[in-house]
């Protein structure tokens, strides 16, 4: 029977630790060095693995301060997860609209959903802001960021 | 309401941009001028070969007036310059941005660490040579190639041989292929890759043996008396000073040279117009009396080659260097 | 030429109105560009040398001198107020900088960090200037064997990172060494757990797992309390006053760490990270109050702070009298040189001497000019926390991701940062530390390369790592930094 946290998580790091190790397993041999790009993650993988199975059966319960902190409301990891989506949603589109159009957006709109409500400091920034960046960058820098559909 | 309406704009700027392609194509006589500032992408931090190269043709041109339009260095390190590789490949269509490229181009698709290689490009034209150099600490008991192949003949375990590159690239396979000239069994060679200049080190504190580098690299520590050159690759001795001491490979009777070109590449498929003027901008910094001047600093030689002359010396150079890695089972 | 002479001429060079004009230069770019997303000295430099084209070379590095300076010190103001550490030297600035910027002391965060920078700059020159030549012999004989010695010894402090329990550190390291194990192996050149992804062939950048795992996690805190108007209103947050207390507090860590980050520095490849790892650790170690650490403590800021500026002129030991970088950044410096058309090697003492000394001399202006330029802005840099949160956490999240594209110019690793920071959000939900992570994400990389060349040049014989005499020592303080601990608390409990 499974119960506490950590040996949830500890079957997890099993998991990762066992595809690590299959991986490892499988890499391409080299024929010019005695010690091959595997040793070192052979290891790794095994260390894991044994520090999971140490952490299953870890009898330290966790602190008062360490359980509190995981009670996150049903609401706010809806928040968070939907910030996240917006952060996709950014990434995606970057550089096919390009850095300004996409800055301009994701801050307004992140800061709106976040509960920012004066529209026009919201707009100065995020106007100001990204134009500020991107002239530093492109400009000053010669670090290109994508321009995207604007002819600048 | 409102998300609608900007997911209604996107959409509409899209399809705007979608329609708006081939817009640098040459004129129908087959005609091309820049439109946008060049970019020459050095597909490697700042000062190293592909760098300097790049920086003498861009200063070149700007100074005597070359190309109207403003030409400026990037630097793209990464992947043993597979990443500006991919940054110029992702340019296509813009005829403003290239790279200087050299052997590696041709080692590392081979070793299969890039899926990009010389085909996927616009040889534009090349430029220089450079030469390596095999480099020893100034108290070891070689003094010249035949003392230290001799060894490696008889004990290759004993002998490290170090460079920048990673393995099946450029400092490891110049070595290789001299080495196998000179009779030396190559599947035998220990080759350590050592980045930040832990390389030249690794030699000083006697890790390592051999230090596999170009010719440029080494003039300084020579002339210190920290290290002493074993020979470079080139055909005939270098000019200039301290470089012209450096013996070659051929003169101490092994046949084989390695040269190290370098010139410049575009995105793929330039149409003609925009290759005819590339390749006669080149032309006109590799006859200029400043760029001359450069090539004595360096000890760089001229090899200017044409878009087309410049193709079939990569397809042999693909071909040989092909041989060399199949013969050693690293290539993919 | 004598030590004297030479520095005179050098401070001749960068005493001219030219020279002062040019430090002051140098200094405010450099530190302008650290403070951008993702830009710290090796692009500060890199972006700067077109511009030095056509320049005097040595106005030129002297240039280059301040910007390497003040890059660095900029690279701080993010890590402390917004937990983004936009280089690796910062990492652990944020531990106890951004705990302290958001008690509502920014500036005073901000002002220590400036100070301690000062003196580990200030202190480190002197040392650079009187044993650069002898030092650098030494840092020759740091071998493969010797930086898997190094390295090791890093790596065993872990167990002085964490908070709470050993296996959750121990876990959270093994996994940060697994990361850096993706992508092409440096020896071999074998693509590793790349899943044939060629976005994945270079690895995963140091930014993207700093940022997401420090910066993006923190703004899921963040969205959290994103009512808490605390710090906006809070009236002093600039406010840059040091009390009595404090700067006693400074003393120990500053005079300890100008010469341990110097030392470290000189080492190549070692460099400020490690010495800011190092510096923050042997802190606490010898602290009377341990438990301060990672809550805002005076000392585990002022420490790594000290470090990395130290650590900074301890590279250009090798630099400039071997010709030798030892770091990413001194490396873009090499190419600096070599623009301007000097070969720096061993000879460069004689060959321009102006050069040699000018640098010196530029770095003690560049660094009080360095604290006389940032300690008055302070205040206004420290204004940023009082944006209302939710701008604020909009501002953060575009940060990170324009300072992964601007090392990457690739939408992959973005993806990669949004995966890093939900890992990171995760793991301190569950109280798996992070700085474990990325102190084994940075080390282990070079640990695993100088353990592969050492075994190659020895044909595979384990032994050169314990007949090295200097690899031998530093493996015998790693066991015991690791052993003692547990032996003690064996002994307490019992």
């Amino acid at each position: 029977m499974i119960k506490t946290l950590h040996q949830k998580v500890s079957l997890i790091l099993i998991a990762i630790a066992a595809g690590y190790l299959y991986l490892s397993y499988n890499l391409k041999e080299y024929p010019y060095v005695p010690v091959d790009s595997d040793l070192v993650p052979k290891v790794l993988g095994y260390v894991l693995l044994v520090l999971a199975v140490a952490l299953f059966f870890d009898k330290s319960s966790e602190t008062e301060e360490e359980k509190e902190k995981r009670v996150v409301p049903k609401k706010e990891i809806l928040v968070m997860a939907a910030v996240g989506g917006m952060i996709f949603v950014y990434i995606f589109l970057f550089e096919i609209l390009g850095f300004l159009i996409t800055t301009f957006v994701f801050i307004l709109a992140c800061s709106a959903f976040l509960g920012y409500r004066k529209w026009m400091t919201s707009l100065i920034v995020s106007i100001v802001f990204p134009g500020a960046l991107y002239y530093v960058f492109n400009y000053l820098l010669q670090i290109r960021l994508p321009q995207g559909i604007l002819p600048f | 309401m409102k998300k609608l309406l900007s997911f209604g704009l996107i959409l509409f700027l899209s399809i705007l941009t979608a329609c708006s392609n081939d817009q640098y194509a040459s004129s129908d006589d087959g005609e091309w001028e820049p439109e946008q500032p060049i970019e020459l992408v050095a597909p490697a931090g700042a000062g190293g070969g592909w760098d300097t190269t790049a920086r003498s043709v861009s200063q070149v041109m700007e100074e005597e007036g070359i190309v109207d339009e403003d030409i400026g260095v990037v630097n793209k390190p990464g992947g043993g310059g597979a990443v500006g590789w991919a940054y110029v490949d992702r340019k296509q269509g813009n005829p403003h941005h290239m790279f200087i490229g050299s052997p590696p181009l041709v080692f590392i698709p081979l070793n299969g660490q890039s899926q990009l290689g010389y085909e996927d490009f616009t040889p534009l034209a090349n430029m220089i040579a450079d030469y390596a150099a095999f480099a020893v600490a100034d108290d070891a008991k070689w003094d010249d190639l035949n003392d230290l192949f001799d060894d490696m003949k008889e004990d290759p375990k004993d002998i490290t041989v170090v460079g920048t590159s990673s393995p099946g690239s450029m400092d490891h396979m110049q070595f290789v292929k001299i080495a196998k000239a000179a009779g030396v069994d190559i599947t035998k060679i220990k080759y350590v890759s050592s980045q930040d200049g832990g390389a030249l080190t690794q030699v000083l504190n006697g890790n390592a043996d051999v230090f596999s580098t170009g010719v440029a690299e080494t003039v300084e520590q020579v002339r210190a008396g920290k290290i002493k050159v074993l020979g470079i690759t080139a055909e005939e001795r270098l000019e200039g000073e301290v470089l012209s001491e450096f013996k070659t490979a051929k003169e101490q009777g092994i046949d084989a040279t390695f040269t190290n070109w370098r010139g410049f590449f575009g995105p793929k498929d330039m149409d003609e117009g925009q290759v005819k003027y590339y390749e006669e901008k080149f032309k006109e910094v590799s006859d200029s009396e400043s760029f001359k001047e450069i090539r004595d600093k360096y000890g760089w030689e001229e090899m200017y080659m044409t878009s087309e002359e410049y193709q079939e010396y990569l397809d042999e150079q693909n071909e040989e260097l092909r041989g060399l890695l199949d013969e050693m089972g690293l290539a993919e | 030429m004598g030590g004297l002479d030479g520095l005179l001429q050098g401070f001749q060079v960068a005493f001219s109105i030219e020279g002062l004009l040019f430090v002051f230069i140098g200094v405010f770019i450099g530190t302008f560009i650290g403070m951008m997303p993702g830009l710290g000295p090796i692009s500060a430099i890199a972006i700067m040398i077109p511009i030095t084209y056509g320049m005097e070379p040595s106005t030129a590095l002297v240039m280059m001198a301040g910007v390497y300076y003040g890059a660095v010190f900029g690279g701080s103001t993010s890590s402390i107020l917004l937990n983004a550490p936009g280089i690796s030297g910062t990492v652990a600035t944020a531990f106890d900088g951004y705990p302290m910027a958001q008690r509502g002391e920014a500036g005073k965060a901000l002002a220590i960090a400036a100070v301690s920078s000062f003196v580990g700059g200030t202190v480190s020159v002197v040392l650079l200037m009187l044993f650069a030549p002898a030092l650098a012999q030494v840092a020759v004989t740091f071998g493969p064997p010797e930086y898997f010695a190094l390295m090791f010894m890093g790596l065993t402090a872990i167990s002085s990172l964490s908070e709470g329990s050993t296996i959750k550190a121990l876990i959270s390291a093994t996994l940060g060494f697994m990361v850096v194990t993706i992508g092409i192996d440096g020896q071999t050149g074998t693509p590793r757990f790349t899943f044939n992804n060629p976005n994945l062939l270079e690895g995963i950048d140091f930014l993207v797992i700093a940022l997401g795992l420090f910066a993006l996690a923190e703004v899921c805190f963040l969205i959290i309390n994103r009512k808490d108007t605390s710090l906006t209103d809070k009236a002093n947050v600039g406010s840059t006053k040091l009390s009595k207390e404090d700067l006693k507090e400074m003393r120990g860590p500053m005079s300890r760490q100008s010469f341990l980050g110097f030392l470290l520095g000189v080492l190549p490849g070692a460099g400020a990270t490690i010495a800011s790892f190092i510096g923050y650790i042997t802190e606490k170690k010898i602290a009377k109050k341990p438990e301060e650490f990672g809550k805002g403590s005076v000392r585990g800021l002022s420490g790594p702070e000290t470090a990395n500026n130290a650590a900074t002129s301890g590279a250009f030991v090798p630099l400039l009298s071997l010709g030798i970088p030892g770091s990413g950044t001194t490396a873009v410096m090499l190419g600096a040189f070599l623009v301007m058309g000097i070969q720096p090697g061993p000879l460069l003492v004689q060959d321009h001497p102006d050069i040699f000394w000018g640098i010196i001399a530029s770095m003690y202006i560049g660094n009080i000019i360095l604290l006389v330029l940032n300690l008055p802005l302070i205040p206004y840099i420290s204004k940023l926390l009082k944006i209302p949160r939710p701008l604020l956490i909009s501002l953060v999240i575009i940060f990170s991701l324009i300072g992964v594209y601007s090392v990457s110019f690739n939408v992959f690793h973005l993806y990669v940062l949004l995966f890093f920071g939900v890992v990171g959000y995760l793991m301190r939900l569950t109280s798996f530390p992070a700085a474990p992570f990325i102190l084994a994400f940075i080390l282990g990389g070079m640990m695993e390369q100088s353990l592969r060349q050492a075994l190659t040049a020895s044909n595979g014989d384990y032994s050169v790592f314990v007949t090295e005499p200097i690899s031998l020592t530093l493996l015998i303080i790693s066991l015991l930094t690791f052993v003692v601990p547990m032996i003690k608390r064996r002994y307490s409990t019992v």
